[in-house]
């Protein structure tokens, strides 16, 4: 059993927080995740957001700097 | 699942971007991004950057020209100068990365062709939209929308990996700028509520 997993906390922020995270950090230090489907993304997302379907998250962590902030959608 | 596999600080956005109030994007994630692909100095960016406002220019004073009310076609010409505004600021930014001074007319002769902020067509805003050109409060709206398209563009431009890293801080502090032309509007959108 990975206990870590269940260690690590994970908050949650409303839109405001969210969008005050943002102004907070320098550009681009703060990554929106969206992990819906590209047709969900292509109606409308966060402005700057990242696409990765949730399906397919396992496998791409690695486009996803560890160390910034990451806000997911 | 991305919990206890290194990430510092993650959140979760309550409500999902259904409970998100401020402006999204729209459109496939690698829309625009032809404009940006292979860059390598910051140069390129700004000029790209200091294009797609020259477009936007154009598109307002097109506009500008079409409608009859008289305070639109202000307001239309108001937005176009802004541009100028922008513009200035992209010269600015390009004076402090490379040292060099240069005029914004010199630099207009960078461009090789203006395109459309966010990466979309003139006719393809106006589709997505739906604006009603007469009124004051739908093209505010519109500008609004089109500053995060390009909000959008740059941030999303910023995190292709093969672009050098010098051209992608550059797209992040375009983009920066595109946040705070956001925030410039939605401030006079809020003083003229009253009159709008």
């Amino acid at each position: 059993m990975k206990w870590l997993q269940f260690l690590t906390p994970v908050s949650s922020l409303n839109w405001q927080e969210a969008h005050e995270l943002v102004q907070q950090h320098p550009p681009g230090d703060v990554i929106f995740l969206d992990v819906r489907q590209p047709r969900e993304y292509e109606a409308s997302h966060l402005p700057g957001a990242k696409l990765i379907p949730l399906g397919e998250l396992d496998n791409r962590l690695d486009e996803l700097d560890r160390e910034k902030s990451i806000v997911i959608y | 699942m991305m919990a206890g596999k290194g990430f510092k600080n993650l959140y979760n956005l309550s409500g999902g971007i259904k409970a998100w109030k401020k402006e999204v994007a729209v459109g496939p994630e690698d829309v625009g991004l032809h404009l940006f692909s292979g860059g390598t100095s910051p140069e390129e960016a700004l000029i790209t950057g200091f294009g797609l406002e020259a477009g936007l220019r154009d598109f307002y004073l097109s506009v500008q020209e079409k409608v009859i009310n008289e305070s639109t076609k202000n307001l239309f010409a108001m937005l176009a100068d802004i541009e100028i505004r922008h513009q200035e600021r992209l010269v600015q930014l390009y004076a402090e990365s490379t040292g060099v001074d240069i005029s914004r007319e010199e630099f207009a002769r960078k461009i090789a062709e203006p395109a459309m902020e966010g990466g979309l067509t003139t006719e393809e805003y106006l589709q997505l939209y739906q604006t009603d050109l007469e009124s004051e409060t739908e093209v505010l709206g519109m500008a609004l929308a089109i500053e995060a398209q390009a909000l959008d563009l740059y941030s999303r431009a910023a995190q292709q990996s093969e672009n050098s890293q010098e051209f992608r801080t550059v797209l992040l502090q375009i983009a920066e700028e595109e946040r705070s032309h956001m925030a410039k509007l939605s401030e006079y959108m809020d003083q003229h509520h009253n009159t709008l």
